[in-house]
C-alpha cells in the first residue's frame, strides 16, 4: 500500500502548496484531451456562430432530398411554385432550349399520332367505299343517319369482330386508377370511378361466393361488352373489349401486366395514390387497344372478275361501236360510188341513222347496198327524191329497160350516143329507131351496124335443113353437128324476132326410118332420130317464143334430099309462125 | 394528382350518401334510397395548394342484418364516420365500424360527423356522450346534408389529415 506514486507528490504539494499540483494535473489533462479539447472548441464557435455555411449545406443536400423522398409531398408542395417560375422562365427567355429537350420526345409522338389518325381515316374511308352501293351499306347508312353517327363508323361498327375499346391499369388494393387509355372515337366514362366500381364489383363477387383472394373475377359480360381481367399481385388489368375477342389478347393483357409489375415495381409496391409515375406505361397500355375487323365480303378474287366484266362489257360496246361505225362508213363510201344515188345528208340519230339525197328510178336499191354492208336497214330512215342520172351505166340501162332488145342485140353508150350492134329483127329495128331518142341522156341513136333479119328467111333456112343417118343408127354424123349448131342460131334469131311481135315459132322436128327392117322398130328408130336432133340443137327450150315437138314423118320428099343415100334415114324441120291468139291456124311462112 | 380512397361508414339511414351527394353535386335530395352494395364517386378538393382526389366509397348501412364487408376497407386512406343524431344506436354502431377498420386496414386517419343537425331538437346523442367521443380522439363534426352545413369541412378536415397525417390540423381536433 506503501508503494503508490502519488503519496510523495501529495507530499509535495502540501509542502509547496496547492500550485505545483494544480499544474501537473493541468499538463496531464493537456496530453490525454488535447484533440477532444481541439473539437470542443471547434463545436462551440459552431454553437456561439449559428449562421449556416453554403458550402456545408451543399454537402447534405441530395442526401436531404433523398431521405425527404418520394412519400413526402411536402417537398414537392414547397418546390412546385419554384419549379413553374423557373420553367415559366426559361421558356420566356430560351425557348430553343426546351425546344431542343423535348424534341427527341414530341418528334416521335407526334408523328405516331399523325400516323395513327391517317390510318384510322384511311380505313374508315376504305370501309365506307367497300360498303356505300351494296344493300347492307344502304341499310348501315340508313342507321347512321338514325342514330347520328358518322357512316364510317357504323360500318366499322358491323364489320367488328373484335376491339378493345379501353383498358384500366388498377391498383388492386386501393382500386385506384394508375392508367388509363381508350379507342379512339370511344365514349369514356369516369375511369376513376370505373376504376373504384371495378374494384368494388370484384370484392363484392368474391365475398358473396365466398372465394380466396387468389381467386378472383377474371370476366364479365356487358351487351355487347366483355371486360377481361388480368390479376396482378399489385395491380391488375381491366380490358373492356367490343366483340368477341381471341384467346391470344388474354394472354396479351397477361404479358402486359407481368411487364408492368416488373418494371414499375418499387413505383406499385409505394403506391400512395400519385399516379404520375404510371404515365410511362402509355404505349404499353396503348399496344392492347387492339382492333380486328372482317375482311369486305367482296373478295379481290371477285372485284377482279368484276373489273374484267366491265372491261369487257366496255370493250365489247366499244368494238361494237366501232365496226357500226365502219359499216356505216362502208356503206356511205358504197352509196357515193353508186351510180344513180346522191346522199345529201346522213347523221346518226338515236339508236340509228337518218339518210336524205337524190336517188335514179332504176338506180340500185339503197336497202341491198345496206344489207351487203351489214347495216339492220330498220335501223336507218331514208327519204330519197327522184331525179334522172346521166351516168353511161344508168343510160345503158335505161336504154334496156325502155327498149327491150332482143340478146342478139348489144348496147353501147358513147357520150350521149346509143350505139346499137348484131342482129335484130326488122320490126324492132324500126321501133327502136322511134324510141331511142326517148331515152333520158340520149341524144342520138345509131344502128349502122345492126343487122336486120327477115322472118320468113330464117323459116326457110330452118325448113331446107335435113339431117340424115346410116342405116338403123340414131347418132349424128360429126358432119352434121356444126350444120345443126348454125341451125340452132337460127331458131334463137327467129325466136327473138317474133318476140317483140307477140307471136310464136313452131318448130316440128320429124323423124323417118326406111322400109327395112319391122315397122314398128322403124317407128321407133324414126322417133329416136328426132330426139337425137333435138338434144344436140339444144333441148326443147330453143327460146321464150319457140315451141317444139317431134314426130315420126312419113318418109322424104325430094328437098335436099341426096338420091345418093336412101331418102327414108333422116330428120326434117318444119317451122311456122303462129300469133298467140290464133294458134290453132299456123301462119305459113 | 394525389388520389385518396376513403370509405363512408355508418348505420343504416344515417345520410352516407346524403352527405357524399351534397359533397360532390351539392345536391340534396328527400327521396331515401337505400346503397346496394357499394357507389364510388369522387370530387377533387385542394388542400395546401394540391390537388387532391378523393375516391368516396359509399358502403351500404351497417345494421342487424347485414355488416360491412371488410374487403371493401382495404386500400382505404381514410374513412368517415357518420351517425345520426336523432338515433343514439348509430354512435354505438359508428363505434363498433371504427373498430373493425382499425383491425382490417390499421389507424388510418378518420372524422366523425354526427348528421342531421337541421333536427337538433329530436337529438338523441348528448354532450356528455360527444365529449367521450372527442376524449378518445375523434375528431367530430356537426352537420346536415340537407342544409348542406358541416359537409365541406368535414371532407377538408380529411383530406388535409391524409395529406399530413403526422400533424393534424386544429380544426379538426
Amino acid at each position: 500500500m506503501s508503494s503508490d506514486p502519488h503519496s510523495s507528490r501529495r507530499d509535495a504539494r502540501s509542502s509547496d502548496g496547492v500550485t505545483s499540483v494544480d499544474e501537473d494535473w493541468t499538463q496531464l489533462r493537456t496530453l490525454l484531451l488535447a484533440p477532444e479539447r481541439t473539437q470542443l472548441d471547434e463545436l462551440r464557435e459552431r454553437l456561439d456562430n449559428r449562421s449556416v455555411e453554403p458550402r456545408d449545406i451543399s454537402r447534405v443536400l441530395p442526401e436531404a432530398f433523398a431521405m425527404r423522398g418520394p412519400g413526402d409531398q411536402q417537398m414537392s408542395t414547397v418546390l412546385t411554385p419554384y419549379v413553374e417560375n423557373g420553367f415559366t422562365s426559361t421558356v420566356r427567355k430560351s425557348p430553343q432550349v426546351i425546344v431542343d429537350a423535348i424534341a427527341p420526345i414530341m418528334g416521335p409522338a407526334i408523328r405516331q399520332a399523325i400516323t395513327r389518325a391517317l390510318q384510322s381515316m384511311t380505313e374508315a374511308l376504305n370501309h365506307s367505299l367497300d360498303e356505300s352501293l351494296s344493300v347492307r351499306g344502304l341499310q348501315w347508312r340508313l342507321e347512321a343517319w338514325r342514330t347520328g353517327r358518322p357512316f364510317a363508323e357504323v360500318v366499322l361498327l358491323h364489320r367488328l369482330r373484335y376491339r378493345v375499346d379501353q383498358v384500366f391499369l388498377i391498383h388492386r388494393d386501393t382500386g385506384l386508377s394508375l392508367h388509363h387509355v381508350a379507342a379512339e372515337g370511344v365514349v369514356v366514362q369516369d375511369e376513376h370511378v370505373l376504376s373504384g366500381m371495378l374494384t368494388a364489383i370484384q370484392e363484392y363477387v368474391r365475398d358473396s361466393f365466398g372465394a380466396s383472394q387468389s381467386q378472383a373475377l377474371n370476366q364479365f359480360q356487358v351487351g355487347e361488352w366483355t371486360v377481361w381481367i388480368e390479376q396482378g399481385s399489385r395491380a391488375y388489368l381491366a380490358g373492356v373489349i367490343r366483340g368477341n375477342p381471341p384467346a391470344s389478347l388474354r394472354e396479351k393483357l397477361r404479358d402486359v401486366l407481368d411487364r408492368i409489375h416488373a418494371e414499375q415495381a418499387d413505383a406499385l409496391a409505394s403506391f400512395d395514390g400519385d399516379a404520375a409515375p404510371f404515365q410511362t406505361l402509355q404505349p404499353l397500355l396503348e399496344d392492347c387497344l387492339q382492333a380486328h375487323y372482317e375482311a369486305p365480303p367482296r373478295s379481290a378474287l371477285k372485284l377482279w372478275i368484276l373489273g374484267g366484266a366491265v372491261l369487257l362489257v366496255c370493250f365489247w360496246w366499244g368494238w361494237t361501236a366501232y365496226q357500226a361505225h365502219a359499216r356505216w362508213t362502208h356503206f356511205l363510201a358504197q352509196l357515193k360510188v353508186e351510180p344513180g344515188i346522191l346522199v345529201t345528208s346522213a347523221n346518226p340519230t338515236w339508236g340509228g341513222y337518218h339518210l336524205e339525197g337524190l336517188r335514179d328510178p332504176i338506180a340500185k336499191d339503197p336497202l341491198s347496198v345496206m344489207s351487203e354492208a351489214g347495216i339492220d336497214p330498220s335501223t336507218v330512215t331514208a327519204q330519197w327524191s327522184p331525179f334522172y342520172a346521166l351516168d353511161p351505166q344508168l343510160i345503158m340501162r335505161r336504154a334496156q329497160v325502155m327498149l327491150k332488145p332482143p340478146s342478139t342485140v348489144q348496147f353501147r353508150v358513147d357520150g350521149e350516143i346509143l350505139v346499137a350492134t348484131g342482129s335484130a329483127s326488122t320490126e324492132w329495128v324500126k321501133e327502136t329507131r322511134r324510141l331511142a331518142l326517148l331515152v333520158p341522156g340520149i341524144t342520138q341513136y345509131r344502128d349502122e351496124a345492126l343487122i336486120q333479119v327477115v322472118v320468113s328467111d330464117l323459116l326457110n333456112q330452118v325448113n331446107r335443113t335435113v339431117i340424115h343417118f346410116a342405116p338403123g343408127s340414131t347418132r349424128i354424123e360429126p358432119l352434121d353437128r356444126p350444120r345443126l349448131s348454125a341451125l340452132a342460131d337460127v331458131l334463137r334469131n327467129l325466136d327473138q324476132a317474133v318476140a317483140p311481135s307477140g307471136e310464136r315459132v313452131r318448130l316440128a322436128i320429124s323423124g323417118s326410118a326406111d322400109d327395112t327392117g319391122p315397122a314398128a322398130l322403124n317407128v321407133e328408130l324414126s322417133r329416136q332420130r328426132a330426139e337425137a336432133v333435138l338434144a344436140v340443137l339444144g333441148g326443147a327450150h330453143l327460146g321464150p317464143s319457140t315451141t317444139v315437138t317431134t314426130g315420126v314423118g312419113g318418109g322424104l320428099d325430094n328437098r335436099g334430099a341426096s338420091t345418093q343415100y336412101p331418102a327414108q334415114r333422116i330428120v326434117t324441120f318444119q317451122a311456122s309462125i303462129e300469133s298467140v291468139h290464133h294458134d290453132s291456124e299456123p301462119s305459113r311462112p | 394528382m394525389i388520389q385518396k380512397k376513403i370509405c363512408m361508414l355508418g348505420g343504416f339511414a344515417v345520410g352516407k350518401t346524403s352527405l357524399v351527394r351534397r359533397f360532390v353535386t351539392n345536391v340534396f335530395s328527400e327521396h331515401y334510397q337505400t346503397t346496394i352494395g357499394v357507389t364510388v364517386e369522387k370530387k377533387t378538393v385542394m388542400v395546401d395548394q394540391q390537388d387532391v382526389m378523393l375516391m368516396l366509397w359509399d358502403l351500404y348501412g351497417e345494421d342487424e342484418f347485414q355488416h360491412i364487408r371488410e374487403s371493401y376497407l382495404r386500400g382505404s386512406s381514410g374513412y368517415i364516420l357518420v351517425m345520426d343524431g336523432t338515433r343514439k344506436a348509430t354512435l354505438d354502431t359508428a363505434r363498433l365500424l371504427q373498430q373493425t377498420v382499425v383491425r382490417t386496414v390499421g389507424p388510418i386517419p378518420f372524422v366523425s360527423i354526427i348528421n342531421k343537425s337541421d333536427l337538433q331538437s329530436e337529438w338523441e346523442i348528448d354532450q356528455p356522450a360527444i365529449e367521450q367521443l372527442r376524449e378518445q380522439g375523434w375528431p367530430v363534426f356537426f352537420g346536415s346534408a340537407k342544409l348542406g352545413q358541416g359537409v365541406e369541412e368535414l371532407f377538408g378536415c380529411l383530406a388535409t389529415m391524409l395529406l399530413s397525417p403526422a400533424s393534424p390540423p386544429r380544426t379538426c381536433l
